[in-house]
């Protein structure tokens, strides 16, 4: 009877240890990547698909922008006055440069031509656009037109290029796995930043300067929209659940107020 | 019976359960080995958990690798791959020249160190999920050391961008030197070229070849990828030929159908090329032809990359200056007439003395990232006046006078040379203490980047006890700051009517040491690098008695030789 | 065969004799001797042998015979010759490098391990005396093992925080900046180190530091650091404990003599 008991204890502990080693490991995961992404994911045409849109607010008083000093390359750098974008707050406190996506859809349209060829600029030192998109499998391309020797470090996916100014296009290797966003700096000109997200699907959309987003041609059903902003952090843990109707048009805004 | 084994059983399942988060697959009995070392020897600066954030990180630059995110250095494998097992145990074994890391081949075992590096891979998922085996850089095709090659990488040191970090000269002084920061966030500079056994993987050809192929990975120095170069996948001429049409395009010229053509061509050849070299990194599948175009095409890249390493290696002089400790004497030599100005052709008559210096760790607030590894001076002088060139590099120029917007305080790079206020009498008379002085004062001469053309006299009884001098002596003082180099010049008479200050006497060996403060590295007041109490002396005028004594004595050596034969002939007679 | 002659064997004895000292003992065994030194030795080594030849006429007269035979035998001319021109070029070579020598500062006569003084204090606080203090943390060692862990691995802590850079990551003394400093940091591994001195001694250095040294032992020289202005008595002693629970010696104990 007892070494019953002492045996039906031991597999209960460890069932339990195995349950808390397991839950451990999804939330390491979770930390790692910013974004949360499906498991899978498989492409199929959509027709009459709905629409999610809405727009992204900031709440308090908008802190300003830093100006940027150029401290190199004046003659080419310095042309056009830069700014700190990790928080870009226009009028109406409409907040530029935010991820809005689905979290949890698992079929749906494929990307565009135009998002499997993303492209950041690096006119006049600066990355344009700020925030970038890129499907996983596509080459993101690099653009240098300035008379200038920039430099591509992506720290995080273990990628450090040099594009010397003779170098006008230079492609970045393609992610097999969804990640991100991860940081963009150039090296050479230590204010240039830029964030990439290499994501599964083409749910994804980045506000614009009046803080608009729009997803569209969602297959009908219930999904998670989550948001993620590089200073104002995201709803991983409590996302928002929008239901989408054939055809039908869905608005959610986000209002989003600084870290603690 | 059945019990007990089903008891064990379950008992061995929960020992496997616990086991498996910490060591993968590969839970064997050598990793325990391996988790021991770690723990005895590592983790009090690389972290219990390999975060790189042991209690002895935290005053450490560079920083204690984080083991789990996959980012080493030091590889001999291509860009964007894991390091192989041999270059972790290489690593441990000989340590990083330039930093705190150690080489631990007389303390740790070769089966420790083996042992080390299978508990150190647990720390990073991506060395198991690796099916393949990292792909080594290729060293095949080396290109010997010769003048030639290091003429044509000279070249390309300036092409691929080299000079915006690593400076004009390589002294790592380039324009965006101070504003790196690595994977981590964490200050780094570029490595000064100049000074070889700092490089942390080794000063060979092929080591340095190894750091453009691979990368440095987390710093900011980039890897040497195909795409990254110029025209890749096209010969020289096709090259030259292109770049022709590029620039009439650029002009805004209207190309020849013909030539149009051509340029199509070209820049299809080069997205081929390109395009290979990606699926090359990413690991793709490759068809026999594209694996060809991607080998023929990177055999220029491997060709300059390996000019510019033996450019690189050029840098640094072929044995690092001796570190005789307490040997150095600075001899300063006798010239008659005036003595040489600071661009005087006469100081390349003259080596170089070379003093190592180390962080200030004694005293609040403290160096102990010195930025500044050593000062080297040469001296003059004649019947009534001595002068000095002292030099030392210097990655970044700071002359500001403006307050540091955090700390406000001002930030500038100096110098100050330090002598006792009297030379000791004999071996037994102390010295003043050698950080500035205390019972017994020194005397200093301080020079500021601010202030290029002055110097200051102080006399100090400690290393916050420095006054400067009612009255200040007569110096003529010219200083440069050039490529990540500083050269400060300095003229005084031998002799001054001020009793505070040091009077010099030909053949008296006089205590000299020196503090240098780069504004670049945060260096202000306490906090800067110093050096030991070392030796001065006017060198005397070798003594003409060298000429008379030898043949007095060979003379009579000679005579008494002939007189002992003479006398023992007479006595045998 | 030709019997080698006694003038032969005693002028290489004198040769080995002489290799010996200034190569062998002074150079692989230990560090260089003192030329005076050595000229004393020889000059015994040269008595010695003197009065071994002289011991008896027959054997003198032997010992002589080939000095005599070059200096008047005809057929030992070209010998002679050589000898006349050799020996004055040899000493007058010998005088002018003497004299053409570059003067070396005189280095300092410095005792590595001064005597301490005689009451152990931290800060101005007398702790006991210097033969009395012990480390108040030893006892944990039996009386409760987890305590004394933890000492050790504060000491642990503290050491690569503060000394590592000096006294190196193995406790020997190679740190990454000892190659500049003069005098050398300590190496804790050496035996003769730790076994040699108790533990109120390594309190007395570590608290004092450079600047807390006699005379004798150089104090401006030393980069050591006063470190009872940085750390407190509990680290000073946790340091001391880690020393030797890393390299596995024993401080000398209170009552084995000094």
């Amino acid at each position: 009877m007892k070494t019953k008991m002492f045996l039906t204890l031991t597999l209960f502990l460890a069932c339990g240890l195995a349950l808390f080693v397991f839950a451990d490991n999804q939330e390491e995961e979770e930390e790692k990547n910013l974004l949360v992404f499906p498991k899978a994911y498989k492409t199929k045409s959509v027709s009459n698909g709905g629409k999610i849109n809405g727009v992204v607010k900031f709440d308090g008083e908008a802190p300003e922008m830093k100006k940027l000093e150029i401290v190199k390359d004046k003659a080419t750098c310095g042309k056009v006055d830069k700014f700190d974008e990790s928080l870009v707050v226009g009028e109406d406190n409409a907040i530029k440069n935010t991820i809005v996506y689905l979290m949890d859809i698992t079929e749906g349209k494929d990307f565009d031509a135009e998002a499997k060829k993303p492209e950041i600029d690096q006119k006049n030192c600066k990355f344009t656009p700020h925030v970038q998109i890129v499907p996983v499998k596509v080459r993101l391309t690099m653009l240098n037109n300035d008379p200038v020797t920039h430099n591509v470090n992506i720290a995080d996916i273990n990628i450090n290029k040099q594009q010397t100014r003779m170098i006008k296009r230079l492609r970045i290797n393609a992610m097999t796995k969804p990640q991100g966003p991860v940081e963009v700096k150039c090296d050479i000109h230590g204010w240039m930043r830029a964030w990439v997200a290499y994501v599964p699907h083409p749910y994804f959309a980045v506000t614009n300067e009046k803080g608009e987003f729009s997803l569209e041609n969602v297959p009908a059903g219930t999904y998670k929209l989550g948001y993620w902003h590089e200073t104002l952090g995201n709803n991983n843990k409590e996302p928002v659940t929008v239901e989408v109707t054939a055809g039908g048009e869905v608005k959610q805004d986000f209002t989003l107020k600084m870290k603690k | 019976m059945r019990i007990t084994m089903l008891t064990l059983t379950s008992l061995f399942i929960l020992a496997c359960v616990v086991m498996l988060p910490s060591f993968g697959q590969e839970a064997q009995e050598g990793s325990l080995i391996g988790k021991q070392v770690y723990e005895e020897s590592c983790a009090h600066c690389h972290g219990l958990e390999g975060r790189g954030d042991g209690s002895g990180a935290e005053n450490l630059l560079p920083r204690p690798r984080d083991f789990t995110r996959g980012l080493y250095k030091i590889r001999s494998t291509e860009s964007g791959q894991l390091p192989t097992d041999k270059d972790l145990f290489d690593i441990i074994t000989v340590g990083m020249p330039g930093t705190s890391m150690p080489g631990w081949e007389t303390s740790l075992s070769t089966n420790e160190r083996e042992e080390v590096v299978k508990y150190i891979k647990t720390f990073f998922s991506g060395f198991q999920e690796n099916e393949k085996p990292p792909r080594e850089v290729r060293l095949a095709d080396k290109i010997p050391y010769s003048k030639e090659s290091v003429e044509i990488g000279k070249g390309l040191y300036v092409e691929l961008g080299c000079v915006e970090c690593h400076g004009n000269l390589g002294r790592g002084d380039g324009t965006s030197a101070p504003t790196l920061v690595d994977a981590w966030d964490f200050k780094t500079w570029p490595a000064n070229l100049t000074e070889n056994w700092n490089f942390r993987g080794g000063s060979d050809p092929e080591d340095i070849f190894k750091r453009f192929i691979g990368g440095i990975a987390g710093s900011p120095m980039p890897a040497f990828q195909g795409d990254t170069f110029y025209h890749f996948g096209l010969t020289p001429e096709q090259s030259e030929q292109y770049a022709a049409l590029e620039k009439k395009v650029e002009d805004g010229e209207e190309l020849t159908t013909e030539e149009e053509e051509l340029a199509a061509q070209y820049f299809e050849i080069n997205d081929t090329a390109a395009t290979a070299a990606l699926d090359w990194a990413e690991g793709l599948e490759m068809s026999p032809e594209t694996l060809k175009i991607y080998n023929d095409a990177m055999k220029v890249v491997y060709e300059k990359s390996w000019h510019l390493a033996n450019y690189v290696k050029s840098l640094s002089p072929e044995k690092r200056p001796e570190f005789a400790i307490g040997k150095h004497v600075l001899r300063s030599q006798y010239i008659q007439g005036e003595l040489p100005a600071l661009a005087d052709e006469t100081w390349n008559t003259l080596e170089f003395s070379y003093y190592p210096l180390f962080g200030q760790i004694v005293v609040e607030p403290r160096q102990f990232n010195p930025s500044i590894d050593s000062v080297n001076v040469k001296s003059f002088y004649n019947d009534t006046e001595v002068v000095f060139l002292f030099s030392w590099d210097d990655k970044t120029h700071n002359t500001s006078e403006e307050e540091n917007e955090e700390t406000g305080k001002t930030y500038q790079d100096a110098i100050a040379i330090q002598f006792p206020v009297r030379p000791p009498k004999g071996p037994t008379d102390p010295k003043p203490y050698f950080l500035w002085g205390g019972k017994k004062p020194v005397y200093l001469w301080q020079w500021k980047a601010s202030a290029p053309d002055t110097l200051t006299e102080l006399t100090a009884k400690g290393i916050d006890k420095a006054e400067e001098q009612e009255a200040q002596g007569n110096f003529a003082v010219e200083s440069d700051y050039t490529d990540g180099k500083y050269s400060l010049w300095v003229k005084r008479s031998l002799k001054t009517d001020d009793k505070k200050d040091l009077q010099l006497d030909v053949a008296t060996f006089v205590p000299i040491a020196f503090s240098v403060w780069d504004g670049g590295n945060g260096d202000i007041d306490t906090k800067r690098v110093i050096s030991s109490w070392y030796s001065f002396v006017l060198e005397p005028l070798p003594s003409t008695r060298r000429f008379i004594y030898p043949p007095l004595v060979a003379l009579l050596s000679f005579g008494l030789l002939v007189g002992l034969r003479r006398f023992i002939q007479r006595r045998n007679s | 065969m030709k019997k080698t002659s006694l003038f032969t064997i005693c002028l290489v004895i004198f040769i080995v004799c002489w290799i010996f000292l200034r190569f062998v003992i002074g150079g692989i065994i230990s560090a260089p001797i003192p030329n005076t030194v050595i000229a004393m030795y020889m000059a015994l080594i040269f008595i010695a042998i003197l009065v071994h030849v002289s011991v008896e006429d027959s054997r003198f007269t032997e010992f002589l015979r080939p000095v005599n035979e070059t200096l008047l035998d005809d057929n030992k001319r070209t010998r002679r010759l050589i000898l006349v021109i050799l020996i004055p070029l040899l000493l007058s070579g010998y005088t002018y490098s003497n004299i053409a020598q570059k003067a070396s500062p005189l280095g300092d006569p410095r005792q590595a391990h001064p005597k301490p003084p005689l009451d152990l204090t931290y800060k101005d606080e007398v702790i006991d005396t210097m033969q009395k203090a012990h480390n108040p943390y030893r006892k944990y060692e039996k009386e409760d093992p987890e305590l004394f862990k933890e000492h050790v691995e504060n000491g642990r802590s503290v050491y690569y925080k503060n000394c590592f850079f000096c006294h190196g990551d193995h406790l020997d003394g190679k740190g990454h900046f000892a190659a500049a400093l003069n005098p050398l940091p300590a190496n804790f591994q050496d035996p003769g180190i730790i076994p040699n001195y108790q533990e109120s001694f390594f309190f007395w250095r570590i608290s004092k530091g450079g600047p807390g040294l006699p005379n004798e032992g150089t104090p401006w020289n030393t980069a050591m650091p006063i470190w009872e202005d940085i750390l407190t008595q509990e680290e000073i002693w946790d340091v001391i404990i880690f020393l030797s629970e890393y390299t596995g010696y024993t401080y000398r104990t209170f009552g084995e003599g000094h």
